[in-house]
């Protein structure tokens, strides 16, 4: 009973932690992207208003099947938010008890999966474009974390979450050189994972306008932006679960402020990556997706082998 | 060759079929001939003395000589002469023979003549409409003397749309524009698109046509005329004033000041350091690359205040009239344009060298968008983009006008013909226009800005001038006329050459490459004036109307009360 109680304390606090800090985030790379190009910028707390504005405004329900619209927003928030359960953020996963990583795989994959939904739905031509550049990218990047995720589980032997975020890449029993290479990999592939610059062929404004969000308006387009800006913040946290120590000083107010710290250091680094490239055209993408996947199957190749 | 080898050469094949010719200058030739013989003369000039061609024009020429008139304008880069073939053609039957089955550049002129004076080019191989919207009555044509300026047909048909022509088996139409992110005026491509390729497009613009030729010949007067000219383009309105001014000038055979010569290179030069920190800008966020698209245009800022500072105005400078200008360059604007220089061309070094490493650049521009020396020719591409092919034009040097003769710069060429080869040459070309500026204000005389035409300008003379925008040249042809107004006065941007290349440039290339390769070209829909994409792989085509477009906004506000 106990034990329930803390995973839903902690549950709630995982949740409330990504509606809050990710627009954070989200406003800190506006502003340091403005930084960058010699702007003023809007203030931080810019994409909390966005939102916010986006949620009251009337839903224009374009689009060729409506309900199927409906559905995938809420789909791709509900999947998003599901995520924010399965990765420790200052101390250990909310549900570690009650979930695997392959829920975990699973759970991000369906964030992709929504989006694609929600361009097939709207129906138009760009979205059409933006959904099969969407699934193309999805067929060579989202194996990537997943490959990652099973290499700490064939680590450690154990597919259980806390196994499996305890330092299975980096305080192993011995030295692996596999955790090397996919760390090297999930690092290169973090800028893709967020749907950053040179990476955003799926929106792509001024080829595809937007892509497969270029029917949405209102509350669904908020819940989709929103989905854009916890990704930032997921991935984040799950390259730091997956790669970097947890600092445990015993007291948890401690742990989240370096934590998030920690993130927000990727954080500037991605938006730094984005602000000084041109974006990649979909062909050359896949390419970069490829050869970080070939790279990703030696590393687990070679964890098998260790 | 000057104009008298040109005229020797031609009246060895063509001596029967001329039935006039005038050298009004040194650098001008004007030939009168019979509609008979104007194809194989115009492939003549086109191919054999490799004379550029500029544009076709047509002339209601009804009241005064009882003809219509159709000019097609040539160029002679390398003899510096700007050539007119001129065809009377008799008014009972007002019909050419087409030349653009074998110059592909002057089919636009052709069907803009038949939409617009009614002449029809017999054998035109792309006879649709160009310039009237597709409602407009059949024979109704704007340009000719006995329609009104503000006459509004009662018989313009709401239903009729534009018959496109069939999509390639196997591929979708995808409607690029009329409104896209990076379109910034209404146009439309109707693009064929297999997969991510596109095999083919289909273009309609001419959507925000303003008539500017109409009223200038019915309601401006001589010197009201460059206030409307310089509106017809938002990026390059000086150049458009000052090809006019020159044009007129030159048939009037009047001088402008040699101090209001130099103000005009000055003020055309600022216009195009802004013209392409502005195009940077735009193609660096065509790509994605919004840094580099913000920095330029804070570079480009002060321009745009030195600009406000020398004519009142960002923009529409307001600066030409006949015979000079209206704004003196002061000694103490001299040394603010100095300043204003010195710090562009350090900060624009910046740009150069971020921009000439930058594989990712490299990676999205480079073998995108070709347009070859082949093409070049055949449509007559212009600025640029025929100097980013190895094509070594430049009008400043080639036809000098205002004070460019007196000026010494580098016409920046490269070979790839491509994408990245057009953000090299524009790039570069900042830097020769800051040389231009900095001698001008050091040769610049003293003296009147404005000459005072007293005597009423001569009628019926023809004058031609050409003027390097920074997307190319621009070209324009006057006939003076009665009542201080000229009787025609032809505009023809560059961008109305460069986009008849476009087809060929994203022929086979892909979707994502589209809009890069069309921002290439610099276009500005309203200095000519629609983009649709149809699908190979379902080949289904929905284009709506007005109506059904109207209707569905009617739609949705339904569903929601």
């Amino acid at each position: 009973m106990k034990g329930l109680l803390t995973a839903f304390f902690s549950s709630l606090i995982n949740l409330i932690l990504v509606l809050l800090v990710a627009p954070l985030f989200d406003g800190l790379t506006r502003k340091v992207t403005a930084v960058v190009q010699s702007r003023k910028g809007p203030p931080v707390t810019q994409s909390y208003m966005d939102l916010m504005k986006l949620l009251i405004k009337e839903d224009i329900e374009v689009g060729e099947s409506p309900v199927m619209q409906r559905f995938s927003a809420l789909l791709s928030f509900a999947a998003i938010l599901s995520v924010a359960l399965l990765i420790p953020m200052g101390t250990s996963a909310p549900l570690s008890g009650y979930a695997d990583s392959i829920l975990l795989i699973y759970l991000l994959t369906l964030a992709g999966i929504s989006i694609l939904l929600a361009g097939l739905a709207a129906g138009s031509t760009y979205s059409l474009v933006g959904m099969s550049r969407e699934m193309m990218g999805m067929m060579t990047l989202e194996p990537l974390m997943a490959i990652a995720i099973i290499l700490s589980a064939t680590h450690v032997g154990s597919l259980r979450l806390d196994a499996v975020f305890g330092g299975a890449v980096y305080g192993g029993s011995h030295f692996f050189w596999s955790s090397i290479l996919i760390l090297g990999v999930v690092t290169f592939a973090l800028q893709a994972f967020v749907g950053r610059m040179p990476f955003d062929v799926t929106e792509a404004e001024t080829e595809i306008m937007e892509g497969p969000l270029v029917e949405y308006s209102g509350p669904k387009l908020a819940l989709f932006k929103f989905t854009r800006m916890a990704k930032m913040f997921l991935y984040t946290a799950l390259f730091l679960a997956l790669f970097v120590p947890r600092i445990a000083t015993g007291y948890y107010v401690v742990d989240l402020i370096v934590f998030l710290a920690e993130q927000a250091v990727l954080v500037l680094l991605v938006t730094v990556i984005a602000a000084t490239h041109a974006r990649y055209r979909i062909d050359q993408v896949v390419r970069y997706y490829v050869i970080l996947f070939i790279l990703a199957l030696l590393a687990l190749l070679l964890a098998v082998v260790e | 060759m000057g104009s008298h080898d040109i005229l020797n050469k031609i009246r060895e094949g063509y001596g029967t079929s001329i039935t006039r010719a005038d050298i009004p200058a040194d650098n001008r030739l004007l030939v009168f001939v019979r509609p008979d013989s104007v194809k194989s003369l115009a492939n003549y000039l086109f191919r054999d003395l490799d004379a550029r061609y500029c544009v076709g024009i047509g002339i209601d020429d009804r009241p005064y000589s009882g003809d219509f008139l159709v000019v097609h304008d040539f160029a002679f880069d390398k003899g510096n002469v700007l050539f007119s073939l001129i065809v009377p053609v008799p008014a009972s039957n007002p019909r050419i023979p087409c030349i653009s089955d074998a110059i592909p550049g002057a089919n636009w002129s052709e069907r803009e003549m038949r939409d617009l004076v009614g002449i029809t080019a017999e054998g035109c191989p792309n006879p649709k409409r160009l310039v009237l919207p597709d409602g407009w009555p059949e024979n109704l044509h704007p340009l000719r003397k006995d329609v009104s300026w503000n006459h509004v047909p009662e018989d313009f048909d709401d239903t009729k749309t534009y018959p496109f022509d069939d999509p390639p088996p196997g591929t979708t139409v995808v409607p690029f524009g009329p409104f896209h992110p990076t379109l910034d005026e209404p146009s439309h491509f109707r693009l064929y698109v297999e997969g991510e390729f596109v095999r083919g497009c289909e273009y309609r613009g001419f959507m925000v046509h303003r008539g500017i030729e109409k009223l200038a010949d019915s309601v401006m007067t001589y010197n009201e005329i460059p206030m409307l000219a310089e509106r017809i383009c938002g990026i390059c309105g000086c150049v458009h004033s000052v090809t006019y001014a020159q044009a007129i000038e030159q048939a009037a055979a009047i001088q402008p000041t040699p101090r209001a010569e130099f103000i005009r290179t000055i003020m055309l030069e600022i216009e195009r350091l802004h013209s392409h920190a502005l195009w940077v800008g735009l193609a660096s966020h065509i790509l994605g690359f919004d840094t580099l698209f913000m920095q330029s245009f804070r570079i480009r800022e002060p321009i745009m205040w030195l600009a406000e500072k020398i004519t009142g105005n960002r923009k529409t400078y307001a600066l030409c009239l006949i015979g000079g200008v209206r704004w003196d360059i002061t000694p103490d604007l001299g040394t603010e344009i100095r300043q204003v220089l010195d710090q562009l061309e350090k900060e624009w070094k910046g740009i150069f060298d971020a921009v000439k490493g930058d594989r990712n650049i490299m990676a999205r521009s480079k073998g995108i968008g070709v347009a070859d020396k082949t093409l070049v020719k055949d449509f007559s591409l212009l600025g640029p983009v025929a100097r980013a092919a190895g094509v070594n034009i430049d009008v400043r040097r080639d036809h000098p006008y205002a004070a460019y003769d007196k000026v010494e710069f580098s016409v920046i060429t490269q070979g790839g013909g491509d994408v990245w080869s057009r953000i090299v040459v524009r790039v570069l070309e900042v830097f020769e226009s800051i040389k231009i500026i900095r001698q001008c204000l050091e040769k610049m005389p003293e003296g009147p800005i404005q000459a005072e035409p007293t005597a009423e300008l001569p009628a019926g003379r023809i004058g031609t001038s050409s003027v390097e925008a920074p997307r190319g040249e621009a070209h324009h042809f006057a006939i003076t006329g009665e009542g201080n107004r000229p009787r025609r006065w032809r505009v023809r941007a560059p961008t109305y050459q460069n986009l008849q290349g476009i087809p060929a440039m994203i022929k086979d290339q892909r979707l994502a490459d589209m809009t890069i390769s069309l921002g290439s070209i610099d276009p500005c829909f309203s200095c000519t004036d629609r983009m649709e994409i149809v699908d190979l792989q379902t080949g289904k085509v929905r284009i709506w109307n007005q109506e059904e477009v109207l209707r569905s906004t009617l739609k949705v506000k339904r569903r929601r009360s």
